[in-house]
């Protein structure tokens, strides 16, 4: 095993051991920081795989404010423990099987598909070249070629998908919405 | 660029809906609760205007299909349909909420803004030929619709619809995005036309079989087909009303919209895995809303397993993909399922008058004798809904079993009548309520001229395409994807 | 033609909308007066209720709670005068039964010259098909809104909008008492306009729709008096069996589609050849059962007739219209049209000959033990349709269109009269409580014995040719068991027929003093159509005698080229006079026996048949029974007509409840199982749904998997 695989598995499985801890944990504080943890095993994947662009935003969004908000939200509110409900209800059962066979069903197919392309190593190498280097062709123009790792993200986020990213702007303004809507406490004096 | 700025132009109904939406917000503030109705028929205006807009790019397209933004979506008269549905639909529904809000606490501006946000997404969906924007766009109108499902938050119902409108639409849209990447990851592309050429050349892998079939639930959850279902009697029901007729009818046009344009467009080589999902899940639909429907009595509830039964019929219309009738036998059949959905929740908005009365099919008791122009106008929604000609639901219904018919499902176009007779069931009990039975006390009655316009105008179009339909098909057979 | 063709339907829609408009205006006015009185008589509550128009307008005229048994109307109002004002019934009036009588005009305005013509050449007119537009069209396949005239709807043409317009009469009378005279106008109105689309459409799609627009009407209809639970439960029942019809009628138009390729009746054409584009005879055989279990939902035969007899309880111009001359012969109607199809499969028409048979005999064996006058007619109805779908099962379509055109007479005759003595006694419909109506209801009185001597089949009366011609076609087709059922099925007619006839009119009054009192004629508008209905009994058979009587048989030469060949099966003259005169004998002898047992004195409420009673009396001495020749009599009453008559109470009550019942329940338990099925996953618990969302897709790939 080579040290690049080594790294993968390591911050691999510490996405998806942070991720269980996080629904597990009956602290939500513990949960927020499991939640931290997985956040940064993910950077690190993103670095891993050459996209350094990504690891930062990463860190700074998510890392960095998303969980600072939930941290000030989980000390404001005082909620110390989870409501005195049990972890485990009848359904447990039956969620975790077909959790499990869900798993199995779609890991399987993943798997055969990794073997059938030659391997999980071939796979980021590639795609991280991708992000790295992109050729991108204007109208009337010469190829430009783009390097580097920031450039190339917004190349393709501002120009390939900015339909979509404008989209989601409205998306963020409606959550915004809602959100007061939703929380405001004294309806009666909208007016 | 990889595109011109000028294809601005070709979104220009979008933007103009976006900003009018912004405008109305920030106008509401100003003028407060008492300015309602002055913002309600600014919405619907704004809702014709952008009705008009669309003139714009359907003119610089030049009648042929056009792909705008680098192929994120297109202009075509595909989407141009499906607009101009969802702009009546949102129109209609904001008719509906006229007095619907009145004297609740519950502020005017951001209610008829999201619901115009809603509506720049449903258009979006409709437009969209990439699964990237196609999927924000859906994240757009369901979030809007999430929040007006809980709008009216004093009330427990309301805020537990939301809820679980918001929480399972979350589960679902996880399983939509997993297969989406599937998909990705199977041909390295988001875009439609490429995903079908890769599917065309590659071989059928186990991958992209379960990132079709993950796609499919997704989105089987956003037109509420069993067994992705279960939420939405309860949302319905939990819903302010007018809301419960927008989700009845908006989402599930704009779903259809993309899930047509998918599978068609993008999935089609695959059609042989797809439209076993699709039959399974419709038999499925068909039998459970309409069983289902039988058994309650409150109407919101009835109309919500009745849309379910009615959102299995339009799945056989996927089915005729290959023959001649598919697509434009859905487009068709939606139209009507609008017309109709919409004129039978508005009734139930006229009834309720306060709290939930109206919602029990007990309130339509003696109808026919207080209020006959409305009794006779449920009636063709009826009628329509249960597939009787000569309505709409009738044209509709015989294009989408001739589409399975003719793709080789007999056995599910034979399960198709067997439950529209068993539909006609539960329709009637409305209409034998109004008809024959005779009505307890005051009849609690909304006047409100804009509602009973919107109600007139889809009685009117639910017989008009029922009667003289052709115009409707002619047209449907022009817009249908290349 | 100088006009065309739709616009005969066009008058009766137009008639409904114009009807419907100003009952509504008028009753919207009428609350609206009503509210201001109460305002003006209650100034000081107007804060609290002021909202109440409707229900308090409704209030001041609320049906009292006492009705009569089927019959309501002007009871419970407390006033025996019109409810409403005369110029508002006027209008009413003159518009419905104006918009259908020009209808019927303009129908025979058509009718006629094409009788004539098509008489007049060798091989009949073909079909004059009227596209009055497009309705819809789809890759290859066309449903044009078109209207058809052919011998065949120009016969159902004629007698439906002629009969509709003396009913229509009939009812300016009738219901000129009810508060909801213009609405039942504009639903009679409406009702008409179905019926002759039903029979003037040149395709399937179109008939359906006149088909369920009847369903819709008889369904309005019968709940017209809903303030009576049982009437809203007659109409659910009509509901419930016509949605059972409905599931083959529809299923019938797709396989028709999927056969030929059209739905369009130039179909029959492709029949005729044996053009079918699909599968093999089975098919041809499911369509054909699928079409003649949507015929059986409507024209009320086994085991979906249990409707009919409760739809009675709608007002009796509805029963005499839609329940008897001309909605349920719409089955007939589709079997005779369809003909060219049901010759293919010759296992669905003997299917289509025992049904009808079968109908036929309960339902006359029924009829032997009601004591409510309509319900008798109602039962006679199921079975003269089980008559005609016998005549079509045995391939002698136009026989079964004849007895569909002689019956429409005599039982909207016998239908009107009842309604004419129900009036007359004010609302009493048990034939106990009836008897010597004659002297003071004469025209009513004749008219319904022409009527039934009609229908019992006695020359030259209408039902004898189309009676014969059925038991004919059915003995020359090789059928001598179908024959024998119906042989008897006409005699038990005959007895039951003369049995009301006998109770109602001869004999004495047996009701409450008070009653005989008041017991009148009926106003013109009910004795005209009965007399011109009663002549027409009297003489429409004529159309068709057979040549072994001397004449010739005009209906079925007319007839021919819209139905089937069917090649004919000659008898002798020998035997043909052997078969009438059987035919004659069993209608002779029910009328015979019949009128010796009931009415006569001795009768009394309970038992109006004095031998009946005689005979339980005596019950076990053998020794009188020889003695008194009068015992044989009572022999026959008992041994054979009571079993007769068990087996009627059983099919009437036991059948009803066992079989219906049964299938209501098990139906009941299915929704109940797949309730709780959906209950289980429709919980409202959000972890539920996931696990149910996961599950179905699990459920879904594996599907797609395994393929």
């Amino acid at each position: 095993m080579t040290a690049a695989a080594l790294a993968f598995w390591v911050l691999a499985v510490l996405a998806v051991a942070g991720a269980i801890g996080v629904v597990t944990m009956r602290q939500p504080v513990h949960s927020a920081l499991c939640l931290l943890a997985s956040f940064m095993a993910v950077a690190g994947l993103f670095v891993w795989g050459r996209a350094e662009f990504l690891a930062a935003v990463q860190i700074l969004v998510y890392a960095g404010g998303v969980m600072v908000l939930f941290l000030f939200t989980i000390m404001l509110v005082n909620v110390r423990r989870q409501a005195r409900e049990a972890a485990l209800n009848r359904l447990t059962g039956s969620a975790v099987l077909v959790g499990v066979l869900l798993f199995a069903l779609v890991g399987g197919l993943l798997v055969a598909e990794a073997r059938r392309m030659g391997g999980p190593e071939g796979a980021p190498a590639a795609s991280a070249a991708r992000l790295s280097t992109t050729v991108v062709e204007a109208a009337g123009k010469a190829p430009v070629e783009v390097k580097g790792n920031s450039q190339a993200v917004a190349w393709s986020l501002y120009r390939d998908y900015l339909l979509p990213f404008e989209i989601a702007s409205v998306f963020l303004l409606v959550a915004m919405i809602g959100a007061v809507v939703l929380g405001k406490r004294t309806m009666e004096k909208f007016d | 660029m990889p595109f011109p700025l000028s294809d601005t132009l070709l979104i220009l109904p979008e933007l103009f809906l976006t900003t009018a939406g912004l405008v109305l917000l920030l106008r509401a503030t100003a003028v407060g609760k008492a300015g309602e109705r002055s913002i309600a028929l600014l919405s619907v205006a704004s809702l014709v205007v952008t009705g008009l807009l669309l003139w714009v790019p359907a003119a610089l397209a030049g009648g042929a299909a056009r792909p705008a933004f680098g192929g994120m979506i297109a202009v075509d008269r595909y989407s141009a349909f499906f607009k101009v549905l969802v702009l009546v639909a949102a129109a209609v529904t904001i008719l509906f909420s006229l007095r619907f809000l009145g004297t609740s606490p519950y502020p005017s501006g951001e209610y008829y803004g999201l619901i115009l946000f809603s509506t720049v997404g449903m258009l979006f969906m409709a437009a969209g030929t990439h699964l990237a924007s196609i999927y924000v766009a859906l994240e757009l109108m369901a979030l809007s619709q999430y929040v007006l499902a809980g709008y009216f938050k004093q009330e427990t119902k309301s805020i537990e619809a939301a809820a679980k409108y918001f929480i399972l639409g979350a589960f679902s849209s996880g399983i939509l995005l997993y297969g989406l990447s599937l998909v990705y990851g199977a041909t390295g592309t988001l875009d439609l036309a490429a995903v079908s050429q890769a599917l065309a050349q590659g071989p059928r892998t186990p991958l992209m079989v379960v990132g079709v079939v993950l796609v499919a639930c997704g989105l089987f959850f956003k037109i509420a087909s069993a067994p992705f279902h279960v939420w939405a009697p309860d949302v319905y029901e939990g819903a302010p009303t007018p809301i419960s007729a927008f989700f009845a009818v908006g989402p599930k046009l704009a779903a259809y919209a993309i899930l047509a344009r998918i599978f068609f467009e993008g999935f089609g080589p695959s059609a042989g895995d797809w439209s076993r999902v699709v039959a399974a899940s419709a038999a499925l639909t068909m039998v459970v809303g309409n069983v289902g429907a039988l058994m309650q009595s409150n109407v919101k509830r009835m109309l919500g397993y009745s849309s379910i039964g009615h959102a299995g019929y339009a799945l056989l219309g996927l089915l005729g993909y290959g023959t001649e009738y598919g697509l434009w036998s859905i487009l068709i059949y939606l139209t009507a399922y609008a017309l109709m959905n919409l004129g039978a929740f508005g009734l139930v908005v006229l009834l309720e008058a306060k709290g939930y009365a109206g919602e029990s099919v007990d309130d339509f008791n003696g109808l026919a004798k207080k209020n006959p122009w409305a009794a006779a106008a449920m009636v063709v929604f009826l009628l329509s809904l249960a597939g009787i000609p000569p309505t709409a639901g009738f044209v509709g219904k015989y294009f989408l079993f001739s589409a399975a018919m003719k793709a080789g499902w007999v056995w599910l176009a034979i399960l198709a009548v067997l439950m529209s007779v068993v539909s006609l069931f539960y329709y009637f009990r409305i209409a034998r309520a109004m008809y024959l039975v005779e009505g307890e006390g005051e009849l609690k009655w909304r006047e409100e001229p804009a509602v009973t316009a919107a109600i007139a105008v889809c009685a009117a179009g639910t017989l008009l395409v029922g009667i003289l339909p052709q115009p409707l098909v002619a047209l449907a057979r022009t817009c249908l994807l290349p | 033609m100088d006009y065309p063709l739709w616009l005969i339907p066009a008058l009766p829609l137009a008639g409904f909308l114009l009807n419907g408009a100003a009952s509504l205006f008028f009753g919207w006015r009428r609350a609206a007066a009503a509210t201001a009185r109460w305002r003006a008589e209650h100034p000081d509550e107007e804060h609290g209720h002021g909202e109440a128009p409707g229900a308090q307008a409704h209030a001041s005229h609320a049906p009292g709670a006492a009705h009569g048994d089927d019959h309501a109307h002007g009871g419970g109002h407390g006033h025996q005068g019109p409810a409403l004002p005369w110029l508002e019934r006027l209008f009413y009036g003159v518009v419905g039964v104006g918009s259908v009588g020009l209808a019927a005009v303009l129908s025979f305005g058509v009718v006629v010259p094409f009788v004539k013509e098509s008489l007049a050449s060798a091989h009949g007119l073909p079909p004059a098909v009227e596209v009055v537009y497009q309705w819809f069209s789809s890759a290859g396949y066309t449903v044009d809104v078109a209207f058809r005239l052919d011998a065949l709807s120009a016969l159902m043409l004629a007698f439906v909008t002629f009969v509709g317009t003396l009913i229509h009469l009939y009812s300016v009378g009738y219901m000129q008492n009810e508060e909801g005279y213009g609405r039942f106008f504009a639903y009679l109105n409406l009702f008409m306009f179905s019926m002759l689309i039903l029979v003037m459409a040149d395709n399937l799609p179109m008939l359906f729709i006149g088909w369920e627009g009847v369903g819709l009407c008889s369904y309005l209809l019968i709940g017209y008096y809903y303030d009576k639970d049982f009437a809203a439960a007659a109409g659910k029942k009509a509901f419930v069996t016509n949605r059972v019809g409905d599931f083959g009628m529809l299923l019938g138009i797709f396989g028709v589609y999927a056969l030929f390729g059209t739905g369009s009746f130039s179909f029959l054409d492709a029949a005729k050849a044996g053009a079918v584009s699909g599968a093999g005879p089975l098919s041809v055989y499911a369509v054909c059962a699928l079409l003649f279990l949507g015929a059986c939902g409507k024209s009320a035969q086994v085991p979906l007739y249990v409707w009919l007899p409760d739809a009675m309880a709608g007002p009796t111009p509805v029963s005499a219209l839609i329940h008897a001359a001309t909605m349920v012969t719409a089955g007939v109607y589709l079997v005779a049209r369809t003909s060219a199809l049901f010759v293919l499969a010759p296992d669905a028409l003997t299917l289509v000959a025992w049904v009808g048979a079968g109908t036929a005999f309960f339902a006359a064996t029924i009829g032997l033990a009601q004591n409510d006058i309509k319900k008798v007619l109602a039962y006679s109805t199921v079975s003269q349709l089980g008559y005609m779908f016998l005549a079509c099962g045995v391939g002698a379509f136009a026989a079964g269109m004849f007895h569909v055109f002689t019956h429409a007479f005599f039982k909207a005759c016998l239908f009107l009269g009842s309604g004419s003595v129900i009036h007359a006694l004010h609302h009493e419909q048990d034939m106990r409580r009836m008897g010597g109506l004659w002297r003071r209801t004469p025209v009513t009185a004749w008219t319904m014995a022409f009527a039934t001597i009609a229908i019992a089949g006695l020359p030259p009366f209408a039902g004898f040719f189309s009676k014969d011609l059925i038991l004919g076609s059915a003995f020359g087709a090789g059928h001598p068991l179908l024959f024998g059922v119906g042989l008897v099925t006409a005699g038990l007619t005959a007895f039951y027929m003369t049995r009301l006839a006998r109770m109602t009119f001869a004999g004495e009054f047996r009701g409450p003093e008070d009653v005989k009192s008041r017991i009148h004629e009926s106003p013109l508008t009910i004795t005209v159509p009965l007399v011109v209905l009663a002549a027409l009994s009297a003489v429409a058979g004529l159309v068709g005698v057979p040549a072994v009587l001397g004449g010739t048989n005009v209906f079925g030469r007319f007839l021919a080229p819209s139905l089937a060949h069917v090649p004919e099966h000659h008898v002798s003259h020998a035997t043909e006079y052997l078969l009438m005169g059987l035919s004659v004998a069993a209608a002779v002898a029910g009328i015979v026996l019949a009128w010796r047992w009931y009415g006569q004195a001795g009768a009394t409420e309970e038992t109006p048949s004095a031998p009946a009673r005689a005979f339980s009396e005596r019950t076990g001495l053998l020794g009188r029974l020889v003695a008194n020749k009068w015992n044989v009599d009572e022999g026959i009453e008992a041994l054979v007509l009571g079993p007769f008559r068990a087996i009627g109470r059983f099919l009437w009550r036991g059948f009803d409840a066992l079989f219906i019942d049964g299938i209501a329940n098990a139906s009941a338990f299915l929704v109940e199982l797949a309730g709780d099925l959906i209950r289980f996953f429709t919980t409202g618990n959000v972890r539920n749904y996931a696990l149910t969302f996961t599950l179905g897709l699990l459920a879904l790939a594996v599907y797609v998997w395994i393929r």
